[in-house]
């Protein structure tokens, strides 16, 4: 299934470049639109409940000096993963990046990152594949899983059978970048909780709760990247378990959360293969700073007005999420998710979360 | 002094002594001591000044003639001198005129004349002459040929400085070359230390003359400068004196000399621009300043006392009830019927009214009777009643508030409307009070007044309005209160003094000047005048500048001290100009280069003032000359420039002349700006079409190695991008021949008309409409005129062998806008 991605990737890819040719052919400017990548152009699909591009578009146009060195690059960077492809390799974004100045044109090559990580997304817009079926990895490498999961990954040097507790270290099973390379075994787990800070990650598994409790445990690292976003869903989608996230009672975990459920701006083109709209989040919600008398530090002026667009966020339209913004807003509070050991440092896996999954009906 | 006051009245005859010394100074020996004021305080502009002044000679003398000027100018060592000879094309002089010519200072015909020259005190060439002889003791060799003489006259000559007359040493006929002409020769001390001055003077002289030829032989250089036309610029025509620049002391003379008997005929025939009518404004102008006005009165309402009927009654005795009734009746009926009226209105309303009754009573009125009536009545409407005339004394208590009150209503109407709304009833009530009180207390009871004396009225009334009432009256006040006042005086209908009289009234006169000047008058006429015109300014320009651009600009004529004139200006700019430090400013008056005293100059003083800046040129702290390569030049043409000395160098800073020379420059100037705008989208078009046709075949070639296919065409989408007009040619066999298709494709969003020339090498045939076909040298000059309006194509098609080659030329699209594609021919 795979190797058909990739080859359906790269016609795609030459298709786009025989546009190009017959544009020229034709006497037109050569031109490529892709959808306007702001907030302003996402827009929320009832039927998927996720958010993806609107109509607006963007019109990549030889027109004028910018517009063909962008439309250049496209040419090169086509050929180049039409090549990778063709050979089977993979490179990251950042490689990419370099390996433009190896081109023989100067106008093709990036100027900085930005413009080549943007490309690929337009390429990925335009031919309707994704990264991955161009072999293009991200930098960051990829969370990790913790829990009773058995699974099979399709790796460079042949397959791997992985147990997610008993055949990994402290530090859990690695996500690979293309997540579509493994194939679930076997599993035990009973939910998926996703965790924001290494801290907490590691306390629950120091504690076992992923043991105790059948929890496949998901490190997000801050902003889950795809990869992890796209293990999420498949976890979710092939075990029929629930997900949910744990994460710090401040504004920007709220979107943690947000991107988990619903997908993120730049890639809402994968909204449908990321987002996980049956995500439930757990905590740490206001009422529990409120609850649990947590320690906590002031609201700052930015996450006040994160927290006032968040209320504007059709994102968060939800009764939940409105009553629970506005009474951040009224106590003025937030609190990290470490801030419950200020009850002692079982108090989270003996007590917390019990008693959060309980009232969520996950347990 | 002292020292002769000490001996006053001791020793008799100091001031025969004194005056024993004291003798006229001849005007040579005047400018001996004084030669700067000429342009010859140094050696090196000396040398300058007098070619300065011999070819101004030339280009005058040969102009007037009708002949197209041909200059030689050369300068050679000559031991510790130089000798500097000029020769012309000119009618010559005759043996006569020749030594005052050259050998008298201010001798010559423009002097008195109101026209357009170049000389115009008959100082110049004389002065280069006394230069000559001063400092090398030599005299001016002259050779002169008049048209159709068989001989030439040579002269050597030098001037008598005691006397400002010629003296001739040596008078023979010669043979000379040319058939008419003359040439000077003059050894002078000097130096080459000016040779820019020089060559730029020849220079410049050449872009302003374009229909004259020079030529400069110097030591260490010789140029010619060829004609640009044979055209000689217009005749100019001499003009009489406007009357808005002549002075009282010129009026005056004129006066005495002219032979008019009316002040009318006078100024008709004297002045320019001067009719029956505009002469009669000039008059009234001339009474307003010299009798004054006459104060009009609204006439007495029914309400009043005042009653103009029976005070005529009254005045009128022995002439019959009925008569009397109706003579009384026609006049306060035709007061009643004026908005005001002035005393000498009323009069001619009395004669008008006596006259009528006259006829149709048959009684006489006579003058007597008349002035009676006339002054009865102007009694009443001027509020004289009650002084003297009327004892009753119960009519006096009621009489008296009203009589004053006739004449302060009636200012009181005008100084409210006259002054801001602001001001009290009651102030404004005090004040017409007082100013009242002025009229009535004059001597003049005809109320007739001059602007000066209403002046002094308004501000008297208004001092004491200040100092009793405690209010201010200020100067804008009163001055509208005088001009409300003054638009409703009349003017007096008495006859100007005849010319004589006036010719020895001083004071008369005077006000004639300031009526002339207070008259609207139309501008001189321009026939005096001849300027370049913007055509030759820019044909000029470019014969001695190779530039990228040339802008030219003609104002038209107005007028400064009765003199017209008219400011031309041209600038060149880009091409071989020196692109390095400022512009190159040049200035002329009456197409003489100026070349000295450049910072002292009204023409350097407004292209400092112009903010450069908005033009496109460089210009340092926004203000100053502009830097970049440019040619800034400035032409003032005008029956008398204003000079700032009589080496004629720099033109005076008149507001007049400086605001159209602003103009002027600003014309020209905004021809650059468009041009400087469009060159820069060209450049920055032909920068995007340089980078876009690196870029867009490196595209198409990966294209075609991405998809495996051959390279595409990519000229149309090239065209469309750059908005280009693309021409192509398309070839088709057609059996033994071919068909050729030339299409033009207009991508750009204007319209384009295109000259396509196609240079065929074997005989075309059936061409399309509107091209025509010409065989020069064995090939085939394929002509055809295309306007392809906006997103449209055009097409000529014809039919050629097919061995036959192409080369075509298109013109009439800039080059940055136009890509042709011409397929590989087989050749």
């Amino acid at each position: 299934m795979s190797a058909d991605n990739e080859q359906q990737a790269r016609e795609q890819l030459i298709d786009l470049a025989a546009q190009f040719y017959d544009q020229f052919e034709l006497g037109e400017i050569p031109h490529m639109d892709v959808p306007t990548r702001t907030k302003s152009n996402i827009e929320y699909d009832e039927d998927l409940d996720v958010w993806v591009y609107g109509d607006r578009t963007s019109t990549r146009s030889a027109n004028s000096v910018r517009g063909a060195r962008k439309l250049l690059k496209a040419v090169y960077t086509i050929e180049f993963l039409s090549d990778q492809l063709e050979q089977d390799r993979s490179s990251t974004l950042r490689e990419l990046y370099y390996l433009s100045e190896s081109w023989d044109n100067e106008n093709a090559q990036f100027n900085d990152q930005d413009e080549s990580n943007q490309l690929v997304e337009d390429l990925e817009i335009v031919s309707g594949a994704t990264r991955e079926d161009f072999h293009m990895r991200p930098e960051e490498s990829g969370a990790t899983i913790m829990g009773p999961l058995f699974l099979r990954e399709q790796t460079r040097r042949g397959e791997r059978e992985i147990h997610c507790q008993e055949d990994v270290g402290e530090g859990g099973y690695q996500i690979p970048n293309n997540p579509d390379t493994i194939e679930f075994l076997d599993s035990d787990a009973e939910f998926i909780l996703c965790v924001e800070t290494g801290g907490m990650r590691d306390r629950l598994v120091e504690n076992g709760f992923d043991e105790e409790y059948g929890a496949l445990i998901v490190h997000l690292k801050g902003q889950p990247a795809r990869a992890t976003r796209r293990i999420t869903k498949r976890l979710h989608d092939e075990l029929d378990i629930p997900v949910t996230v744990f994460a710090d009672g401040d504004p920007w975990s709220y979107r943690i959360y947000a991107s988990v459920a619903y997908g993120s701006i730049k890639s809402a083109h994968l909204s449908e293969y990321l987002a996980t709209p049956e995500a439930q989040y757990i905590g740490i919600q206001p009422a529990d700073i409120v609850e649990y008398d947590l320690p906590t530090d002031p609201l700052s002026d930015s996450d006040i007005n994160a927290l006032e667009s968040e209320l504007e966020d059709p994102r968060f339209q939800t009764d939940y999420w409105e009553e629970q913004i506005e009474l951040q807003l009224d106590i003025g509070k937030k609190a990290e998710q470490q801030a419950l050991a200020s009850r002692g440092l079982d108090f989270v896996t003996e007590t917390y979360l019990p008693e959060r999954l309980e009232a969520m009906g996950v347990l | 002094m002292t020292a002769f006051q000490s001996t006053l009245g001791e020793e008799e005859g100091i001031a025969e002594e004194l005056a024993e010394n004291q003798r006229a100074i001849s005007i040579a020996e005047f400018f001996e001591k004084n030669k700067h004021m000429l342009g010859f305080d140094s050696g090196a502009r000396g040398l300058v000044t007098a070619v300065k002044e011999a070819v101004d000679n030339a280009l005058d003398a040969a102009e007037e003639s009708g002949i197209l000027p041909d200059i030689y100018v050369e300068i050679e060592e000559s031991g510790d001198y130089y000798k500097l000879i000029v020769e012309d094309n000119g009618p010559g002089l005759t043996k006569d005129s020749l030594p005052k010519v050259f050998g008298k200072l201010l001798y010559g015909s423009r002097f008195h004349k109101r026209e357009q020259s170049r000389g115009q005190q008959g100082i110049g060439i004389s002065a280069a002459v006394l230069y000559s002889q001063l400092t090398s003791g030599k005299p001016a060799k002259i050779t002169s040929r008049t048209q159709g003489s068989n001989e030439a006259q040579y002269f050597e000559l030098i001037i008598d400085t005691d006397e400002n007359e010629p003296e001739i040493s040596v008078d023979r006929t010669t043979t000379w070359d040319r058939p008419h002409g003359t040439r000077i020769e003059l050894e002078m001390e000097g130096n080459m230390r000016a040779r820019q001055q020089l060559h730029d003077y020849i220079k410049h002289t050449a872009v302003v003359n374009p229909h004259a030829r020079l030529e400069l032989r110097e030591p260490q250089a010789h140029f010619k400068f060829e004609r640009a036309t044979d055209q000689l610029p217009e005749e100019t025509e001499e003009i009489r004196p406007h009357p808005h620049g002549v002075e009282l002391g010129t009026v005056i003379k004129m006066l005495s000399a002219t032979d008019s008997h009316s002040v009318s005929g006078f100024l008709q025939e004297e002045f320019t621009r001067v009719g029956k009518k505009t002469a009669e404004s000039v008059i009234d102008e001339f009474r307003d300043r010299h009798y004054g006005r006459e104060m009009a009165w609204t006439p007495p309402g029914p309400h009043e006392s005042a009653d103009v009927a029976a005070a005529v009654t009254e005045a009128t005795v022995n002439k019959g009830a009925t008569a009397t009734e109706a003579f009384a009746t026609a006049i306060a009926d035709a007061v009643a019927d004026s908005d005001r009226v002035a005393h000498n209105e009323l009069v001619a309303i009395v004669d008008s009214s006596a006259d009528a009754v006259e006829d149709e009573h048959g009684t006489t009125f006579g003058d007597t009777v008349r002035e009676n009536a006339a002054e009865a009545a102007w009694a009443e409407l001027a509020g004289l009643v009650g002084d003297d005339e009327d004892e009753d004394p119960a009519d006096e208590t009621d009489a008296d508030p009203d009589d004053h009150s006739r004449l302060v209503t009636d200012l009181y109407e005008l100084a409210d409307g006259a002054t801001s709304t602001r001001k009290d009833d009651e102030v404004v009530h005090a004040f017409a009070v007082r100013l009242a009180g002025k009229f009535e207390d004059s001597e003049d009871t005809r109320h007739r007044f001059t602007h000066k004396t209403l002046v002094e009225f308004v501000d008297r009334a208004a001092e004491l309005t200040e100092e009793y009432d405690d209010v201010a009256f200020g100067d804008t006040a009163r001055e509208n209160v005088v001009d409300a006042i003054w638009s409703v005086m009349v003017t007096v209908p008495d006859d100007p003094p005849r010319v004589r009289d006036l010719s020895g009234d001083r004071d008369a006169t005077s006000d004639l000047v300031d009526g002339m000047r207070a008259t609207d008058i139309m501008a001189p006429p321009t026939r005096c005048l001849s300027p370049i015109s913007d055509d030759l300014i820019e044909a000029g320009l470019k014969k001695e500048f190779e530039a990228d651009f040339y802008a030219a600009a003609t104002r038209d004529a107005e007028v400064s001290g009765g003199d017209p004139f008219i400011v031309e200006a041209g600038i060149a700019y880009g091409g071989d100009l020196e692109a390095e430090g400022s512009a190159n400013v040049m200035r002329f008056a009456n197409r003489v280069p100026l070349v000295y005293q450049r910072g002292a100059c009204a023409t350097t003083d407004v292209v400092k003032s112009i903010g450069w800046r908005n033009y496109g040129l460089d210009q340092p702290g926004g203000s100053g000359v502009p830097n970049g390569p440019v040619v800034i030049m400035i032409h003032v043409a005008s029956t008398n420039v204003p000079f700032t000395s009589e080496s004629k160098d720099a033109v005076a800073n008149v507001p007049e002349i400086e605001d159209e020379i602003e103009l002027a420059i600003r014309e020209a100037a905004r021809e650059l700006k468009s041009y400087l705008n469009k060159r820069r989208s060209m450049q920055k078009r032909r920068k995007k079409q340089n980078v876009l046709g690196k870029i867009l075949p490196e595209m198409a070639t990966k294209v075609a190695e991405v998809t495996g296919r051959a390279e595409p065409d990519i000229d149309d989408a090239i065209a469309r991008i750059m908005n280009n007009v693309l021409v192509e040619r398309r070839l088709e066999e057609n059996g033994d021949g071919q068909t050729v298709e030339v299409v033009v494709e207009n991508h750009s969003s204007t319209n384009e008309s295109l000259a396509v020339t196609d240079i065929v090498s074997a005989e075309p045939s059936n061409l399309s409409d509107g091209a025509t076909v010409v065989e020069m040298d064995g090939e085939w000059f394929v002509k055809w005129d295309a306007d392809v309006s906006s997103g449209d194509e055009a097409v000529l098609t014809y039919e050629v062998s097919t061995d036959a080659a192409f080369d075509i030329d298109v013109d009439g699209v800039e080059a940055e806008k136009l890509t042709v594609t011409d397929t590989e021919t087989n050749q």
